[in-house]
């Protein structure tokens, strides 16, 4: 195999591409639409933060500015957490329309993440949303094929390709020019584009930039990059199986059709098949039965309480309740909240299982279709994925408890269980308490969860190479 | 103008033997077999999960009553859950809307509505994002493509491969040529869609009724459509390669760029920080009522309760009929945030419609979510009912709260029933409207380009 060849093909593929005029008006169109999805995805998420901001300080300042309460009033007032975007969701969407926007805490219940943009839409936002993600993941691919589905079966058809074939060069050689070309100019095109747009919307958006912002930054280019690079060789090799250029641009949008549009439909759909989810009547009820198995606080004979009871007396050496240094009441109260919070998180930890393995559906799905896997990967990078979700509510149930545990012992140690309910502490107990602050998922923990999908890239990219191999070994794709 | 019925077999014959056609037909077919399943199995899960909600409740009521033996209604009504319903409309399992994203099994306690509305359901985000590949989707994004692949090769492929100079020369009129062979590929769609739509019919169960027609005019409608579109591309006379590139880039502009731009436009120029508002509004308006005068929050009640002013409101403790005075104030105080939202919600509605006006595949989409009932709107109309029935539910233990009743004395479980809204037939005139005039300009447009570009050509070369 000689370099020099293939350096030659690569530099007369760019310099044919830079020529005609067609390439020049896609890029164009899609330099446009980019830019505006970044800029509007940038203006919104702005925006959004802000909102969510103001709507945060005011229920920090409303709890703050509560006067005297009764400690378990100020449980029941509870807290309202309102979800932020991350800095990156201006690039990368993802899930962030339909994963809710704000959650309330309080005692006894753990509540949804409600009000997700996808429930105050109608159904314009299922079209999906134009993000600079979605621009570089779906359109770019088709920009490729526009570009250089008659690579090579262009040649097969006036000839030329005989012409080069008898002149040393080896049909690899070509192959191997024609993708370095083509990637070469998408690369060109596009990735300095991607860069800048990242680097500046960052720097806009979040308040502290650290190194770990730039690593995310140069890792989603360079995920992009070989992305780009397998979606070209993919265009060379179908464009060398055809034997006219009509032929594989034919196959390749088909191509384009079925992996973009239907197989991440239908691996979604079907892994929602196999992996049945409980419904939320469903979900409350098994988490009911498992708590009244448990025990109820209520009821006087309760096992597990008057065990409670019992021991906590002896504890303290006192024979009633009403002797005791500490507020029963409180206890019980704390109890209940700790069964109830183990039993939620446990069916909770289960459900997100279920979701788990519907998603995997997907990601094992990546192996045979790249664009679910740069989708997953890029979801993840951009902190706009299921974990990062489910991760802000595991942080907001854990917030809910320790606050009302908080209280909790407030009211333990504070008021009297005689005449309970009259009794009240200063605010000074509960303004202390920390407020809720989501620290989103590291960028380790992020390429943990899509290290399927980077697998799946990097064998996409071993693998395009030994087809074109293949195909270059093959007699009768030379004709 | 007669048409050769020799001419019209032969020309069909011809297309049919094409592979396109088969293979095309085939695999829409079974994407729609599919999305008929997919469709049947998110909407019957959901009537399953409805269906179940009686004896959900009847149990939840008969263990709060339970619990709450020996005290009073004003203690035990702070327990239970009131369930609603959403049942889904004959319909949605054609196209399922926002269904799979609203809740559809809301339930409601005595305190606070506003606190209880946005509840959502428990859904998997990833498949939300991805969507549902229902019979819609079929129709409205994977119809067009095979339009385009049996349209795009029409009468360049003729010239292409040399034929269509013969057919210049043999036939006596070339827009009869040229009308004969849009007049088959027209009938075979026609015939497809009608095969794919009685097949929905059949396996959704679709009631034969005045909103299962409305579905078929609207997707026979829709792709006449992208009919009249790919005649407009065709009649550019441009090569076979240009008018597919020409048509899938449409495609994906009317279908993925035009309304993820649409989308966007809808939601900067009407934001809705009324979401937020009213949570905040209605737990600070309620809250605040426990270190305040019970009076006031009592007056607020009384004018619209005047019945309870006689029942005496101990001001210096807690009494059931100002905890629930002070829940109903949370309320009042968030109304005005929560009309808003309402509003908002309803200006969305209306912009998105109008946007519709430009692109046919919105107002598709929109039509048959109206036609539905999947739609935003009509989960509004639920959220109203929901209203309705927790006003119903207050009004009814209201007077067992201020008259103290023990919690046996009174039947739990004849509250009034909640009365699921029906199906409600808006009109679908402007988007109906919207798909015609884009099809008839289409026509227009397509017939001045053929005259100019095949029909009056003076082919100076072989003159």
């Amino acid at each position: 195999m000689e370099l020099k060849f293939i350096r030659i093909i690569a530099k007369q593929e760019w310099n044919s591409i830079f020529r005609s005029k067609i390439p020049l008006a896609l890029y164009t169109v899609l330099l446009i639409v980019s830019l505006l999805a970044a800029f509007t995805g940038w203006q919104y998420v702005g925006k959004f933060n802000q909102q969510q901001a103001a709507a945060r300080e005011e229920v920090h300042e409303h709890w703050m500015k509560q006067p005297e309460r009764h400690p378990h009033r100020v449980a029941h007032y509870g807290y309202l957490v309102f979800r932020e975007k991350s800095p990156l969701s201006f690039f990368d969407f993802g899930l962030d329309s339909y994963v809710g926007n704000s959650v309330f805490l309080e005692a006894h219940r753990q509540n949804t993440v409600n009000m997700s943009e996808a429930g105050f839409s109608n159904g314009m936002l299922r079209f999906g949303e134009l993000s600079m993600a979605m621009v570089l993941q779906v359109l770019v691919p088709l920009f490729i094929i526009f570009i250089g589905f008659h690579t090579v079966s262009g040649l097969k058809q006036n000839g030329v390709l005989k012409i080069l074939l008898c002149q040393k060069a080896s049909y690899l050689e070509i192959l191997l020019g024609k993708t370095i070309g083509l990637t070469a100019v998408t690369w060109v095109l596009f990735l300095p584009l991607q860069l800048i747009g990242l680097l500046v919307g960052t720097a806009l958006l979040s308040d502290t930039v650290n190194s770990e912002s730039f690593i995310r930054v140069g890792l989603i280019v360079l995920l992009y990059g070989l992305y780009f690079l397998i979606v070209t060789i993919l265009v060379v090799a179908v464009s060398a199986m055809s034997r006219s250029a009509k032929t594989s641009l034919m196959v390749l949008v088909l191509l384009w059709i079925l992996l973009f549009i239907v197989v991440p439909k239908s691996a979604q759909t079907l892994g929602n098949s196999i992996f049945e989810a409980p419904d939320k009547i469903a979900f409350e009820h098994a988490i009911e039965m498992d708590v009244s198995k448990e025990g109820d606080s209520h009821n006087p004979d309760d096992p597990h309480f008057s065990q409670l009871k019992s021991s906590t007396l002896k504890k303290y050496g006192v024979d009633s309740i009403q002797a005791l240094p500490v507020n029963y009441g409180a206890l019980v109260m704390q109890e209940g909240e700790n069964i109830s919070s183990r039993i939620f998180n446990n069916h909770y930890d289960k459900l997100i299982g279920i979701y788990k393995s519907q998603n995997s559906v997907s990601s094992y799905l990546s192996f045979t279709d790249p664009y679910l896997a740069i989708r997953n990967i890029s979801m993840s990078l951009s902190g706009t994925d299921f974990d990062t979700f489910t991760e802000f509510q595991k942080q907001t149930e854990k917030y809910r408890f320790e606050k009302t545990k908080n209280l909790n012992e407030i009211h333990l140690t504070q008021i009297k269980y005689k005449n309970d309910g009259n009794q009240k502490v200063s605010a000074k107990n509960w303004q202390q308490q920390k407020e809720f602050s989501f620290q989103s998922l590291s960028l380790t923990d992020n390429l943990r969860n899509g290290m399927i999908n980077l697998a799946a890239l990097l064998i996409w990219v071993l693998a395009g190479f030994m087809v074109l191999n293949f195909i270059s070994s093959k007699r009768k794709y030379q004709l | 103008m007669k048409i050769n019925q020799k001419v019209l077999f032969l020309e069909t014959r011809n297309f049919l033997l094409g592979k396109t056609v088969l293979i095309g037909a085939i695999c829409l077919i079974l994407f729609g077999i599919y999305g008929f399943y997919h469709g049947s199995q998110v909407i019957d899960r959901q009537q399953k999960t409805i269906g179940s909600v009686p004896l959900v409740q009847k149990n939840h009521l008969q263990q709060i009553v339970a619990h709450g033996k020996g005290k009073m209604v004003g203690t035990t009504a702070y327990y239970p859950f009131f369930y609603t319903a959403n049942p889904a409309s004959p319909w949605a399992k054609f196209s399922i809307g926002q269904r799979d994203i609203n809740p559809f099994t809301l339930k409601v306690k005595m305190l606070a509505i506003e606190g209880q509305l946005y509840d959502s359901e428990l859904t998997n985000p990833l498949t939300l994002l991805v969507g549902n590949l229902d019979a819609s989707f079929v129709f409205i994004f994977l119809f067009p493509l095979l339009i385009i692949a049996f349209m795009y090769n029409v009468i360049s492929e003729e010239q292409e491969n040399g034929v269509w100079k013969m057919v210049l020369t043999s036939s006596e009129s070339i827009s009869e040529a040229i009308l004969n062979k849009l007049f088959v590929r027209l009938a075979i769609i026609f015939i497809i869609s009608i095969v794919l739509f009685l097949a929905s019919v059949l396996y959704l169960k679709l009631p034969l009724s005045f909103p299962t027609f409305r579905i078929w005019l609207v997707t026979t409608l829709y792709l006449f459509f992208w009919f009249v579109l790919s005649v407009i591309v065709i009649s550019a006379g441009k090569s076979s390669s240009f008018n597919a590139t020409v048509l899938v880039s449409i495609w994906i502009f009317l279908c993925i760029l035009f309304p993820g731009i649409a989308n966007v436009f809808v939601n900067n120029s009407i934001p809705v920080p009324e979401a937020a508002e009213t949570a905040i509004k209605q737990r600070e308006g309620y809250h605040e009522k426990w270190d305040q005068p019970k009076k006031p929050t009592m007056e607020k009640f009384y004018a619209a309760y005047p019945q309870y002013r006689k029942y005496p409101v101990p001001e210096d403790k807690y009494s059931p009929g100002w905890y629930y005075a002070m829940q109903f104030s949370g309320d009042l105080e968030s109304a005005n945030s929560s009309e808003k939202l309402f509003q908002k919600l309803d200006q969305r509605q209306e912009l998105s419609e109008n946007i519709a006006g430009f692109n046919p595949v919105i107002a598709a989409q929109q039509l048959l979510n109206k036609i539905a009932n999947t739609d935003l709107t009509s989960h509004i109309r639920h959220l109203k009912s929901v209203k309705t029935h927790h006003k119903q539910i207050r009004e009814y233990f209201y007077p067992f709260i201020f008259v103290e009743t023990p919690t046996e004395d009174i039947r739990w479980d004849s509250y009034p029933a909640y009365k699921p809204e029906s199906y409600f037939a808006d009109s679908i005139t402007n988007g109906i409207l919207a798909i015609i005039l884009w099809s008839a300009l289409g026509l227009v447009i397509s017939y001045l380009m053929f005259q100019r570009n095949f029909i009056q050509i003076k082919d100076t070369q072989n003159a």
